[in-house]
């Protein structure tokens, strides 16, 4: 069998459907069934980004229609990046989730079925090269993702599931009537074509095709004011849903919004609208994590303002600037993952999941602990931990293109993070213990989880260069848009296409 | 293999490998400890040399290290200094819990300042910083006083200081395209006015915080009190000195690339802030009724006379400056020693309660009365020195008022000295400190190393003048003369220090040998309440001595400045900024619907602008 | 005035259904309390989004876009074929909104259930 993209989407979604039926012949495949999948998604991944350093983008064509007639995948070194770093990250959920609540085989079975969705959908977003193709996999992704977060009947899940419904719903609309309008205007749904075409379209009904296409995905990545579904979401998901939000559905999300912008449209604004809703968003989610009391809530907004420095990062659109938003996406997942596996298990057993309850966890529970620690030193970007390199490249970029004043509040909100972060570090650690708190045993699978993490950022920290090629490269496919377009249509007139950054 | 390097892996890999042996024995977790340090230590002095030059290439960065003459002063005073704390470690951590832990952040933070040191371009010394940085932050948590609250500040002032070295190295990188710290010495002089004022700023604040200076010195009296006093003898006395290094490379190597106007002001500020700085924490520290704290704020005001010299900047003030700050390490390093002994011996530093330890720990009152008298400034330990070319280096330069500014604290100084002194060792003996023994020998003995090495330099200030002054003329302050034991001063005259501190040995031998003899044969040991006061014998209860409300009068004097501490300030504006969030987050309102309704608006608000927003 | 222009009239009646359809979801949704209605508001946007759909591949007396013989005369005889594609793309839209609109209504039940309220303004635990 020829290894190909299509794999990524064909084979989880085979497998959430089989479940059920393997789930009669042996409870256990239910669980082992996902990792066996994902693993074998990591070998595609494996052979896939070996061939495409070598070679250059993969464009698989489904049902020999050729673009821009079928559907077609694109495997860039861009895409790649991001689809094998789902994969890993899903591994890594998987193990953490094998045996995370010790729940009956249905839950289980219903778990990994909604799992296995979520992980097709968030792969097909990023490699999809077809508009609608797109919007249906986001919608396979948020109707999982709604599931999964009203998965616990005992939490108000399902009211954090309602609202994130509710404004994904919009997000839905807004998207399929920009997609709409898009096909009046070029008569094609396959993005390369699109970018093709864009430059025949008349400005102001760009423009609003844009604005429906920002706010729809904007939702998606989590931009402020279209995120209140999202701290209700993450705090109220079971935590492995929690990692999978912040390691594959934002972002999904994310790279919508950044290929409609980088790749689809050619208009000035867009990029400046980055950074400015970036910073917003940033400094709004900072500022409210710092009052939160429950751990994973406080997670949560930081993770929407790690999403906020993507984007500026994005926005300033320099190749240094885009290798730094993509090696902050990478980070990011990696870090906030640990942080939300093992900020789990520290608040299993507290009411609400509050800080104030975690005094002296730190010689509770000392692995678990020193996870945590590990990712909070991280994230706030000190080195030499991964967090630091991303947070480096992202302020060389903006200092080059003259914006101190944007550094500058990156690096005032970065101290707001390290606060609240490092109260909890010092609480876990220094607080007097509370007596008859009860500790939850971390699973083996879990275990094995946070620890590859923490070894992902202890290298990543202390030797970059095993990252930094691919991600090189991603940023390089991510800027050339008159590439992306050839790849996929090899006879296009490309001469029409700017590249306005 | 490089030497550099080399210094770095041990002291890498024995904080791992401490951590790890914790698990056979906590004993043997600061033993390991102890020996990287050491065996780093003698690395440094027996192999690393100047033409050594490590590069590596990181991502897209070249870390390049090297060491020179600068580097190399404050090299040696971190290896001496950390390898006599961790000694005195063994001993004193001995019974603590979590001292893998402990022990772990210690050669950490030994590693990250020898790391600064070597560092040649900044993103590997803003690395090594930030290392020094967390490592320091979970020392001072770790013994949890304040439920981590005084660790944070510090990390927050820390971050401050940090980030603002960030911005200014990436800003720094976006005028000349290199991060190497020769490159920005020498391309300085190039950049615009504006430019050079914000660099400038900048970097000044983040060694600004590290050495305490004045609105940024609120983290350090609880950080140095509140941490382990191994620790603190190499966090107050090293890591601090960090913070110098960074000032010696800014204000004497790259303003004097400058325009003269904003970096001249910068000059004048930052000596008053130091001034100021000094004196107020000497204030402080006199009122103070803890040993640890007394010292902690002792060590900010030292710290003020040592940025108060640099920031000066002539080359007797410079020469001063970098003096002090050898000998602050050292004396303060030992008295934070000496504080440590007692606490491990009776369980408290509080002086009000202390006393009359002299008898019981002999060896701990004559390190402590040697770095007393060494911080006081009296002849003929090394402070004298130090303190006299500053007060030179003061009026030469026509700074008359700071000059005032500095005898007031220094003379206020001798108050809180006598106090440590007093309050510690002499005084009334109390009944529970009566099986209070002399501690164990390995941390009699750092303490005494460090005593001597004040005595040696004290006498023999010209064994430091010699790298001082080549440290300087690497600097670019070109030649800078010196003598053995010669001070000359800015008229001419020359003062032989060597006469001064023969005389006075020979005077304080001649008592010695006066009273010895004299008193020989009818010495009697007398305990404090063994006296008659008219005729009453006093009771074992009754107080005869000044431990509380030590300096009354003075407190009362010097109330109205007291009364409004920085730090209050700095708490109702966290205060305030973290109600400000509060309401800030009262958009996340809770309702779904109004979460919608946000979106529609957003769209609205695009649509409406989108003329103006895109084109 | 020769003939009334049925097109234009059934097309202007058609967008403007599809877009009244829309605003009037957007009113349920936004306006009313109650968690249903809401989730109605959501169906009935959905309904005006595929209506535009269809209409916007309507094409003037174009005929049904089926590759069959018959189809293949129509089109020879010179009417067009209506674009398939919007018609696809209403095929899984519709499919969509009814997965959404089923797990909308499951967590509208176990709301109310939970709270004893379909109210949404007094579903509020999870706040700021």
């Amino acid at each position: 069998m020829v290894i190909s993209p299509v794999h990524y989407i064909a084979v989880p979604l085979l497998a959430a459907f089989l479940m059920p039926l393997l789930a009669k012949i042996h409870r256990e495949l239910t669980r082992i069934v996902p990792g066996l999948v994902i693993l074998y998604l990591g070998y595609v991944s494996v052979v896939l980004m070996n061939q495409v350093m070598a070679h250059g983008t993969i464009v698989e064509v489904i049902a020999g229609w050729n673009a821009p007639w079928g559907i077609n995948l694109v495997y860039s070194p861009f895409t790649g990046f991001l689809a094998s770093m789902m994969t890993a990250m899903a591994f890594v959920i998987w193990l953490y989730s094998y045996r995370f609540k010790k729940v009956d085989s249905q839950p289980a079975l219903k778990y990994f079925i909604l799992f296995m969705m979520l992980v097709t959908g968030t792969i097909g977003i990023v490699l999809t090269g077809d508009i609608f193709n797109f919007f249906v996999f986001l919608e396979i992704t948020a109707i999982s993702s709604y599931s999964l977060t009203a998965f616990y009947r005992d939490r108000d899940g399902a009211e954090a599931a309602f609202k994130y419904l509710l404004i994904g719903s919009f997000a839905s609309a807004f998207i399929l009537i920009a997609i709409l309008l898009l096909y009046t205007q070029v008569g094609t749904l396959n993005m390369a074509q699109i970018a093709v075409r864009m430059h025949d379209v008349p400005t102001h009904m760009k423009i609003t095709i844009l604005i429906l296409f920002l706010v729809g995905l904007g939702i998606e990545a989590e931009m402020f004011p279209l995120n209140g579904w999202a701290p209700d979401a993450y705090s109220q998901a079971p935590s492995p849903v929690g990692v999978t939000f912040a390691a594959l559905v934002v972002k999904a999300g994310v790279y919508g919004l950044i290929r409609i912008i980088f790749t689809l449209f050619d208009v000035h604004g867009a990029y400046e609208y980055l950074i400015v809703m970036g910073a917003i968003t940033l400094v709004m989610a900072e500022l409210a994590a710092i009052r939160q009391k429950s751990l994973k809530r406080m997670l949560a907004y930081s993770s929407i303002g790690q999403m906020g420095v993507v984007m500026i990062a994005f926005g300033i659109g320099t190749n240094e600037a885009v290798f730094g938003a993509i090696f902050l996406m990478f980070n990011h997942a990696v870090i906030k993952g640990l942080l939300f596996m093992s900020g789990s298990y520290l608040v299993y057993n507290t009411p609400n999941k509050e800080i104030q309850y975690l005094s002296g966890y730190g010689m509770k529970m000392p692995l678990i602990s020193l996870f945590f620690s590990l990712g909070a030193l991280a994230i706030v970007g000190l080195p030499p931990f991964a967090g630091f390199w991303s947070k480096l490249y992202i302020l060389i970029a903006a200092a080059d293109n003259q914006m101190i004043g944007l550094i500058a509040l990156i690096l005032g909100v970065s101290i707001v993070e390290i606060v609240y972060y490092f109260r909890v570090v010092g609480r876990l650690y220094f607080g007097k213990p509370s007596k008859g708190s009860i500790m939850q045993k971390p699973t083996y699978g879990g275990v094995i989880a946070m620890s590859l993490l923490a070894i992902v950022i202890l290298v990543v920290g202390f030797y970059p260069d095993v990252i930094t090629p691919y991600i090189h490269n991603a940023a390089d496919a991510l800027l050339d848009k008159a590439q992306y377009i050839h790849s996929v249509l090899p006879n296009a007139d490309l001469s029409q296409i700017q590249n306005l950054k | 293999m490089n030497s550099l390097l080399l210094i770095i892996l041990i002291l890498l890999g024995g904080a791992i490998l401490a951590y790890l042996s914790k698990r056979i024995s906590p004993m043997l977790s600061s033993i390991v400890s102890f020996l990287a340090i050491t065996s780093a230590a003698l690395v440094f002095f027996f192999l690393a040399n100047d033409q050594e030059i490590v590069k590596i290439s990181l991502g897209d960065f070249v870390l390049e290290w090297g060491l020179n003459a600068y580097s190399w002063i404050f090299g040696a005073m971190v290896m001496v200094m950390a390898t006599l704390a961790s000694l005195f470690s063994i001993f004193y951590m001995k019974g603590k819990d979590r001292l893998g832990y402990f022990n772990l952040n210690f050669d950490l933070s030994v590693m990250a300042m020898m790391g600064i040191l070597f560092s040649l371009d900044w993103v590997s010394f803003f690395i090594f910083w930030e290392i020094m940085t967390w490592s320091s932050f979970l020392i001072i948590v770790y013994n949890g006083i304040s439920e981590g609250k005084i660790g944070i500040k510090y990390m927050i002032f820390s971050a401050i200081g940090g980030y603002a070295m960030l911005l200014a190295l990436v800003v720094t990188r976006s005028q000349i395209h290199s991060f190497l710290i020769t490159d920005l010495i020498h391309s300085f002089a190039g950049f615009s006015g504006n430019m050079q004022a914000l660099l400038g700023l900048l970097f000044l604040t983040a060694f600004g915080v590290k050495s305490a200076v004045m609105p940024l010195h609120v983290w350090a009296p609880r950080a140095y009190a509140d941490s382990p006093m191994s620790y603190t003898a190499i966090f107050s006395g090293l890591l601090s000195k960090m913070g110098i290094f960074g000032f010696g490379i800014m204000l004497i190597a790259v303003f004097s690339h400058s325009v003269d106007g904003t970096i001249f002001v910068y000059r004048e500020v930052l000596a008053w802030l130091a001034a100021i700085t000094s004196v107020i924490a000497t204030f402080y520290a006199v009122i103070q009724t803890d040993a640890k704290r007394l010292l902690a704020y002792s060590s900010i005001a030292q710290l003020g006379y040592i940025v108060m010299g640099l920031a000066i900047g002539t080359k007797l003030a410079v020469m001063a400056a970098l003096f002090l700050a050898i000998m602050h390490a050292i004396y303060k390093g030992t008295l934070f020693m000496v504080v440590g002994a007692v606490e491990r011996q009776t369980g408290i530093t509080d002086m009000t309660r202390l006393g009359a330890l002299i008898r019981k720990m002999p060896w701990t009152f004559f390190a402590a009365l040697l770095s007393i008298i060494a911080l006081a400034g009296i002849p003929p330990l090394g402070g004298f020195v130090g303190k006299w070319m500053l007060y030179e280096s003061l009026i030469t330069s026509d700074h008359y008022f700071l000059i005032i500014l500095a005898f007031l604290s220094s003379t206020a100084a001798f108050l809180y000295s006598f106090r440590f002194l007093f309050g510690i060792f002499l005084g009334q003996e109390e009944k529970e400190f009566e099986n209070v023994k002399e501690v164990p020998f390995t941390m009699v003995l750092p303490m005494l190393i460090g005593s001597l090495l004040l005595v040696v330099f004290g006498t023999f200030p010209g064994l430091l003048f010699k790298p001082l002054a080549s440290a300087m003329s690497f600097l670019g302050m070109g030649d800078v003369s010196w003598n053995m034991s010669m001070l000359s001063n800015g008229w001419g005259d020359h003062v032989d220090t060597l006469d001064v501190i023969n005389s006075v040995v020979i005077i304080f031998v001649l008592v010695a040998i006066f009273l010895g003899l004299k008193n020989r044969k009818r010495t009697r040991y007398v305990s404090t309440k063994d006296i008659h006061t008219s005729g009453e014998i006093p009771t074992e209860n009754e107080n005869l001595t000044y431990a509380v409300d030590f300096y009354k009068p003075f407190e009362r004097a010097i109330a109205p400045v007291m009364k409004r501490k920085m730090d209050f300030y700095y708490n109702k504006f966290g205060e305030g900024l973290e109600t400000f969030f509060d309401f800030l987050r009262r958009v996340y309102t809770g309702n779904g619907q109004t979460y919608a309704f946000y979106v529609i608006v957003f769209l609205v608000i695009l649509i409406v602008f989108s003329q103006q927003i895109f084109f | 005035m020769d003939t009334i222009d049925y097109y234009q009239i059934m097309s202007i009646g058609v967008y403007g259904s599809a877009i009244g359809l829309i605003l009037i979801g957007l009113y349920a949704v936004l306006m009313k309390k109650h968690l249903t209605k809401i989730v109605i508001g959501l169906s009935i946007i959905d309904a005006g989004i595929n209506l535009l759909f269809i209409a916007i591949g309507y094409i003037s007396n174009g005929t049904a876009p089926i590759y069959s013989s018959q189809g293949i005369d129509l089109v020879k005889t010179g009417t067009p074929m209506v674009d398939p594609v919007p018609q696809a793309l209403v095929l899984t839209a519709i499919v969509i909104g009814f997965g959404v609109t089923a797990v909308a209504l499951s967590l509208v039940i176990r709301l109310y259930r939970h709270h004893n309220t379909a109210r949404i303004d007094q579903i509020k635990s999870l706040k700021w």
